[in-house]
């Protein structure tokens, strides 16, 4: 009894839920703003606080993701999904930097991309690394990253290769249901993520820009600095993770991200994903819309029969697995066959 | 006009809602003692094993409400009066209607050998979830009698509070209602690997305690100890307060309707759970939906001849999904899947599908009801069968 009710507490936003957030975000602060974790790193034989951030990072996803196969390991897609946001992230997100890291070379991180990864696609960085690299960051944040958000959805990416979402679905399982499921957030969200997107574009035209002219303004380099410690520190890091037992695990790819903006409008362009509602057979019991870690209100659509893409999808397939009725299906094909029978 | 409805389920606010759609004018209450909003009745087990609040409950933004201008009343109507056209509610104010909806739904029905102890309790409104939730912490073990579809939901939530329980069931095979010999056989063993305590074939005889439940005995003679009783032996419409009022409506087992819904009395009508529509009472939520959806046009003045569609229906034991449509009895083809707790049965009369039964494993019930509907061949949808399968992408099931 008592572990079922700390357990409610820490993911129904009680006292410790707080003092966790407190704790994230208090670490979030040390890790972008101070020196106080290079003595832990040093002390475990890393070079700087970001190799221990990382090493961090993926136990926690490898952790977090072996409890989710454990709990959802009747569902295949689960299954297959988190292995690969498993798998991506000690091979590309950390091995593969260490490795380059170790042999003296840049640490590229193969798995992030504009404009996530925002200065991927800064000229002056860009330009400056060997042809191969710069041949991938091009073809797949201008080609590959719309392409199959348009073919199969915002998913491949969000919630299967992202780091970022990788933690949300992971360690951040137990409190995917804090979302906000009101109106009055999704507009907001409509707001705010394509704020964000626009800033972000803006930000690069400048570069570019720039880049071409070859002169920088002074306004322009106060702006990367200022986009780097909103968007990149603050937004992503203490706010999107710190804030994981207030706000649900995907505050920042919701509210804030500027590559869920682009894969959202992909997504929705391409019409081929989208979440299936099976005719006349939702309860209205809402557990899909509870466990939206988007804060889609699933079961609006399910209980009036409408099949449905939202731009904030990430595909994570968890509204069809709690469906106690088996309403809800993911699936990419354009023109849904919708069967009618009855009536 | 002041259409006044009785009951805020889903059948009493899909035709408030429709209602409003049809008529922007009209004047709508919505009265009802259970709860100011309506609840999804369905989730109740979700409620009560914590994985939802009682918030999340609610299908519609309570702004919906003040959008769509609902008055929502909440207290009980004791009182109809059909020659004057008023309501009295518990709380002693009256309401008057020009048309009114009857949709109050079922309750759970009272068994012979009930007592009211405390420590009984049924799982059907609210308050039921609260007395659970109150008693949950002092109970050692529970006792749960009647194996229909809210008795294992019951039992669920119990075990997912580690309350262990003995599950008694009238019947020697798990729920024939629907489910054939091995298909119970199947959800037997499934319960049962849960850690329940379920005994086929074993009735209540009798409640022991006085004041508080200490037991039940059972009709093999054995006393279990227990501090809650679930009783969960079937739903019927809740008409019990009609009976007493000044102008009752026909009453037969629900609140007898023709099929645009219209009752015995002038200008009132009867939907959902409660409603027994030329002799027929659906009690689904699906259904309560369509009835209301349906009630709405009637009340509306626009000509209905309601008829239920081909049956269908779906549930969980436990983790085990199972869909049916069509027909569920008779004999036919019953096949295990290898390797997993899942089979398939399909109906058969005269060579010809007339109904299908899964389990373990998802089905779009669409498909299989147009299969039934179109009269199609056994041998042809055995072969088939694979259309209908529903399961999430790369879990698609061997058949
Ligand atoms: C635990 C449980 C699980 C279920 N699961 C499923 C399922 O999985 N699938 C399915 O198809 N069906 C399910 N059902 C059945 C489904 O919930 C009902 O068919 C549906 O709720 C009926 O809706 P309704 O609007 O007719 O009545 P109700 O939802 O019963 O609403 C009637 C309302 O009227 C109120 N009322 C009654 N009398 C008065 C009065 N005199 N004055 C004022 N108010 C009054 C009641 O308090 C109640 O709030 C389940 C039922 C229960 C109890
Ligand atoms: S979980 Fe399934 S049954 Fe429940 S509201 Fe969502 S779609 Fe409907």
């Amino acid at each position: 009894m008592i572990r079922d009710r700390l357990y409610h507490d820490l993911t129904n936003r009680g006292i410790t839920g707080w003092i966790v957030a407190a704790l994230l975000v208090w670490f979030y602060i040390a890790l972008y703003f101070t020196e106080s974790l290079t003595p832990w790193a040093q002390k475990v034989g890393l070079s700087s606080k970001w190799d221990l951030y990382g090493v961090l990072y993926t136990v926690v996803i490898l952790v977090g993701g072996i409890a989710m196969i454990r709990k959802y390991g009747h569902n295949r897609y689960q299954v297959v999904r988190t292995g690969v946001v498993m798998f991506v992230q000690v091979v590309f997100a950390f091995s593969i930097p260490m490795m380059l890291k170790a042999l003296h070379q840049p640490e590229y991180y193969l798995s992030y991309f504009w404009p996530l990864k925002f200065d991927y696609m800064n000229p002056e960085y860009l330009f400056a690394q060997p042809w191969p690299f710069v041949v991938y960051t091009l073809a797949a944040s201008l080609v590959i990253v719309p392409l199959l958000g348009a073919l199969i959805g915002k998913r491949w990416y969000c919630s299967w290769v992202c780091g970022c979402g990788g933690l949300a679905n992971t360690m951040g399982e137990p409190w995917r249901h804090l979302s906000d499921k009101s109106s009055a957030a999704w507009k907001f969200e409509k707001v705010s993520i394509y704020s964000v997107f626009g800033i972000s574009l803006l930000l690069t035209g400048l570069l570019f820009y720039s880049w071409f002219t070859k002169s920088k303004a002074p306004e322009v380099v106060q702006f990367q600095t200022w986009y780097g410690l909103i968007v990149g520190s603050i937004l992503s890091g203490a706010v999107g993770t710190g804030l994981y037992p207030l706000g649900g695990t995907r505050v920042w790819c919701r509210f804030f991200c500027p590559m869920a903006a682009l894969l959202g409008i992909t997504q929705k362009a391409g019409k081929r994903f989208h979440i299936r509602v099976k005719e006349d057979m939702c309860i209205s019991c809402g557990l899909c819309s509870k466990y939206c870690e988007m804060g889609i209100d699933v079961r609006a659509y399910a209980q009036r029969n409408e099949s449905f893409t939202r731009a904030s999808c990430v595909g994570c397939g968890i509204c069809s697995e709690v469906c106690p009725r088996g309403v809800l299906r993911l699936e990419n094909q354009s023109g849904l066959v919708q069967i009618s029978g009855g009536r | 006009m002041h259409l006044v409805i009785v009951g805020n389920g889903v059948a009493g606010v899909t035709a408030a809602m429709d209602a409003r759609a049809a008529d922007p004018r009209a004047q709508i209450t919505l009265i009802s003692g259970e709860s100011e909003y309506f609840f999804s009745r369905t989730a109740l087990m979700y409620a009560y094993m914590d994985v939802m609040q009682r918030r999340d409950l609610e299908p519609y933004e309570r702004k919906v409400f003040r959008e769509q201008r609902l008055t929502l009343l909440r207290d009980w109507v004791v009182d109809l009066d059909a020659g004057t056209r008023e309501l009295r509610l518990a709380g002693g104010a009256t309401v008057s209607y020009d048309k009114l909806l009857l949709a109050t739904g079922s309750r759970g029905r009272r068994a012979p050998w009930e007592r009211d102890l405390e420590g009984v309790v049924r799982f059907v409104s609210l308050q039921d979830l609260d007395a659970c939730e109150r008693l949950t912490p002092g109970t050692r073990r529970a006792v749960v009698a009647g194996g229909g579809l809210i008795g294992v939901e019951l039992v669920e939530c119990l075990m997912h509070h580690r309350v262990p329980v003995t599950f008694l069931v009238r019947e020697p095979s798990y729920w024939p209602a629907a489910l054939s010999v091995e298909e119970g056989d199947l959800v037997a063993a499934h319960i049962r690997a849960q850690g329940v305590d379920l005994r086929l074939g074993t009735e209540v005889k009798s409640m022991e305690g006085d004041g508080r439940v200490t037991g039940v005995t059972t009709t093999a003679g054995e006393t279990i100890a227990c501090q809650m009783v679930g009783v969960t032996i079937g739903v019927e419409p809740n008409v019990e307060w009609l009976r007493t009022v000044k102008t009752p409506p026909e009453l037969n087992r629900g609140v007898v309707t023709d099929q645009a819904f219209r009752t015995s009395l002038p200008d009132v009508f009867a939907a959902g759970d409660v409603a027994e529509v030329e002799g027929r009472i659906e009690p689904l939520w699906y259904a309560a939906k369509r009835q209301g959806e349906a009630v709405a046009r009637a009340m509306m003045g626009e000509p209905v001849e309601y008829a239920p569609p081909t049956y269908y229906n779906s549930a969980k034991f436990f983790h085990l999904e199972w869909t049916c449509a069509g027909e569920t009895k008779g004999p036919g083809r019953f096949r295990k899947l290898p390797g997993r707790e899942a089979s398939v049965r399909v109906i058969e009369r005269d060579g010809l599908a007339v109904g299908f039964s899964m389990l373990g494993t998802r089905w779009n019930h669409r498909v299989l009801v147009k299969w039934v509907e179109e009269r199609r061949r056994v041998d042809e949808v055995m072969g088939r069968l694979s259309e209908a399968q529903y399961d999430v992408e790369f879990g698609k099931v061997a058949l």
